[in-house]
């Protein structure tokens, strides 16, 4: 039925594709119209400064004069002198705040995922209260990431904050613990707040997957005699795939360029500094345009290779998935 | 193979009462239709039934056993939904076989179940097929498999064919007719179209705000209405309703006064009604005949052609508008005056409570007058 149809409308398409009407071209110049503005907005704030970017990362530029400067092709990413290697790729601490940054996407973003969904699920669910609960939720991802930040370092203080406190009343610790200080714990912190503040941010993406569901197929497998941890895992999770890896890949994003979270909570360490910090160091601190923007047009670079990886693995998953 | 059977079964939502205590007997290997307009419980009866709603009172007994408190997976039933319900991330095959896989059924098992089950619905080429790459009625097939390899003693239906367009409908109704045949499993099948209701029913319940109206056989139900809800909602165009008043009664007959001053000898038995109480004459639109000196006079308003036969819309004054049905293509005009001639033996008498009295010899069932003679 389908074919006989696509046979039919074949010669229509071919002599379409040879020869546009005026009416087609009519409609792809307002096409074009319609979106040159933003196109020459995203050039301007989004085009100009990466290309830009990418060309100062291969000159000696200097934060002093920025007029004054030359090509020096891909010595700022590793150069030989006498022998000896050097460049950003030598950098024990480039390679540390790359560790420092993947590390922290990793564990921060798999923790919210999996309370995102418990929440999700818990807010999905009817009962008294629930529109309050759900804009309750909201509340820690609204306030400024630089508010919060400040708000757990001094919760997280080890002489007068609220956490030590707590902690030695229960008597979980015998000592405060410097925890934001401590290269054992200071990233473990930074996922923590992380955590607090974007939970209901994956929370919200993923209520909103749930809620596009039919109910229909959940009373099928009722009637079926489905447990509700395998109707979770076998109907709910394929479906809201889609969706959840949309949440994650926002999230991943996000966490990998990770800046004032971490600059404020851990006082600028070199064990827990991202790769964001580590690119302004350079740039501002050290006044080295050149390092700093070979710095981030490796961020650029590793952020994109990590999307295009989620993106590609998420499709040969989503191969068995309806939409 | 069950029986179902509801001793006062009542539901409320909240304050609200849906079903006002239902009893209702439903034998093994039965088709039972519940008919009945938009909010007349009939849907929440059948989720009743599947235990996909609790009961708020009364006794559900399913093959025996009282099922009120087991969950739907217990019951031994299989429902289709009118939205099919299918799992859009698996195939057709995967559809039909997940409710298996937790019966611990072995995996030969479950093959030989979907694969006969596809071959019975002879979708046997669909196997691989996501619901989204199928078509209205070949996913209702599937939802129909879904439910046989459960083997269920009950299948309960939901208005499985109102997502469909007309032709497929009516082959899709034949091919579940032919699916009790051949399984002979007790049928719950809910549906507000009643053409579905008449041709497929062993036995037919009507629900009106959530109570039965009646319930009886297609032919029963059509030829014996129990009251005036039932006589209206069976038969298609509507059966015409006069009010009238008792001019006399007899042993087994009534005398009515018509509206255009003619009178009428109904053979019901009048049963404690008396001259001059109020009562509603019902005749349904097959039976009115235009004749050269009949009861009534009217003026047609409107005439629908329908091929094989055609239907008068006639006003007999007053705002009393009656449907005729005549074999056969018009030989009146809109406009054009008749006069109505109505067929005692197949007139209805209702009480102004909507009770009908019960026709004289009420063992026979009036054959349908011949409707070629009339007309020539």
């Amino acid at each position: 039925m389908t074919s006989a149809v696509a046979q039919a409308d074949a010669p229509v398409l071919q002599q379409a594709r040879g020869r546009r009407s005026s009416l087609t071209r009519s409609r792809l110049r307002s096409a074009w119209l319609f979106i040159a503005p933003s196109l020459i907005i995203l050039a301007l704030i989004a085009g100009w400064p990466l290309a830009r970017t990418i060309w100062f990362s291969f000159t000696d530029a200097d934060l002093n004069n920025l007029s004054d400067y030359e090509f020096i092709g891909f010595e700022n990413y590793l150069a030989s002198y006498d022998g000896e290697w050097l460049g950003l790729l030598t950098d024990p601490d480039w390679w540390q705040s790359v560790w420092n940054t993947v590390w922290f996407t990793l564990v921060s973003v798999s923790i919210e995922t999996v309370l995102g969904i418990v929440v999700a699920l818990i807010l999905n669910a009817a009962f008294p209260g629930r529109g309050l609960m759900r804009a309750i939720i909201l509340i820690p991802w609204a306030i400024p990431t630089i508010v919060s930040a400040k708000m757990w370092n001094w919760m997280l203080h080890d002489q007068f904050g609220v956490i030590n406190d707590m902690l030695l009343r229960v008597g979980l610790i015998a000592a405060p613990v410097t925890w934001t200080a401590n290269a054992d714990t200071a990233l473990w912190a930074a996922v923590a707040v992380d955590v607090w503040k974007h939970t209901s941010f994956m929370a919200l993406l993923i209520l909103a997957a749930l809620q596009m569901l039919p109910q229909d197929i959940y009373e099928a497998a009722k009637v079926d005699g489905v447990s509700p941890t395998r109707v979770f895992f076998r109907i709910t999770l394929p479906l809201i795939k889609p969706a959840l890896l949309v949440a994650v890949i926002f999230r991943s994003l996000d966490a990998l360029r990770v800046f004032d979270l971490i600059y404020v909570l851990t006082s600028n360490s070199r064990d827990t500094a991202s790769m964001s910090i580590y690119a302004r160091q350079q740039l501002v601190d050290f006044q080295e345009v050149g390092l700093g923007s070979a710095a981030s047009t490796l961020i650029f670079l590793i952020i994109a290779l990590i999307v295009v990886i989620t993106l590609a693995a998420g499709r040969v998953r989503l191969g068995e998935d309806p939409r | 193979m069950a029986d179902v059977v509801l001793k006062n079964v009542q539901k409320s939502f909240g304050r609200a009462k849906v079903i006002h205590g239902v009893d209702l007997d439903i034998r093994d290997g039965e088709f039972v239709v519940f008919v009945g307009p938009s909010g007349c419980g009939k849907s929440t009866l059948l989720r009743l039934i599947a235990g996909l709603e609790d009961i708020t009172a009364g006794d559900l007994f399913i093959g025996g056993e009282r099922v009120n408190d087991l969950v739907p997976a217990k019951r031994g039933i299989a429902m289709v939904f009118q939205s099919y319900a299918l799992y859009p991330h698996m195939n057709v095959y995967d559809n039909m076989a997940f409710g298996l896989e937790l019966a611990k059924s072995s995996k030969q098992e479950i093959d030989r179940k979907v694969r006969e089950a596809a071959r019975l619905l002879q979708i046997e080429q669909l196997l691989d097929r996501k619901p989204r790459q199928l078509s209205g009625g070949q996913r209702q097939r599937v939802a129909i498999g879904r439910a046989i390899v459960r083997d269920p003693k009950v299948f309960l239906f939901d208005e499985p064919l109102s997502n469909l367009d007309a032709a497929l409908r009516v082959q899709t109704r034949i091919e579940i007719a032919k699916l009790h045949n051949d399984t002979r499993a007790t049928m719950i099948y809910v549906t507000h179209d009643q053409v579905e209701a008449m041709t497929l029913a062993d036995r037919i319940v009507v629900l009106n705000a959530g109570r039965i109206e009646q319930v009886g056989t297609p032919l029963e139900l059509y030829h014996r209405p129990a009251n005036l809800f039932v006589a209206g909602f069976i038969g298609s165009p509507q059966m015409n309703f006069l009010e009238c008043q008792v001019a006399g009664v007899g042993p087994g007959e009534v005398l009515v006064s018509l509206p255009g001053g003619g009178s009428l000898s109904v053979p019901v038995e009048p049963d404690g009604v008396q001259a001059g109480d109020a009562v509603t004459l019902g005749i349904r639109p097959d039976h009115v005949r235009i004749g050269p000196e009949g009861a009534l006079t009217g003026r047609v308003e409107l005439v629908e052609e329908l091929g094989e036969n055609h239907l008068l819309y006639v006003d007999a004054g007053q705002g009393r508008r009656l449907t005729v049905r005549e074999p056969g293509d018009a030989r009146h005009e809109a406009g054009s005056s008749v006069s109505l001639d109505l067929a005692r033996d197949f007139c209805h008498l209702f009480r102004h409570t909507g009770e009908a009295l019960r026709p004289q010899a009420d063992a026979t069932t009036p054959t349908s007058p011949n409707l070629t003679s009339s007309a020539a």
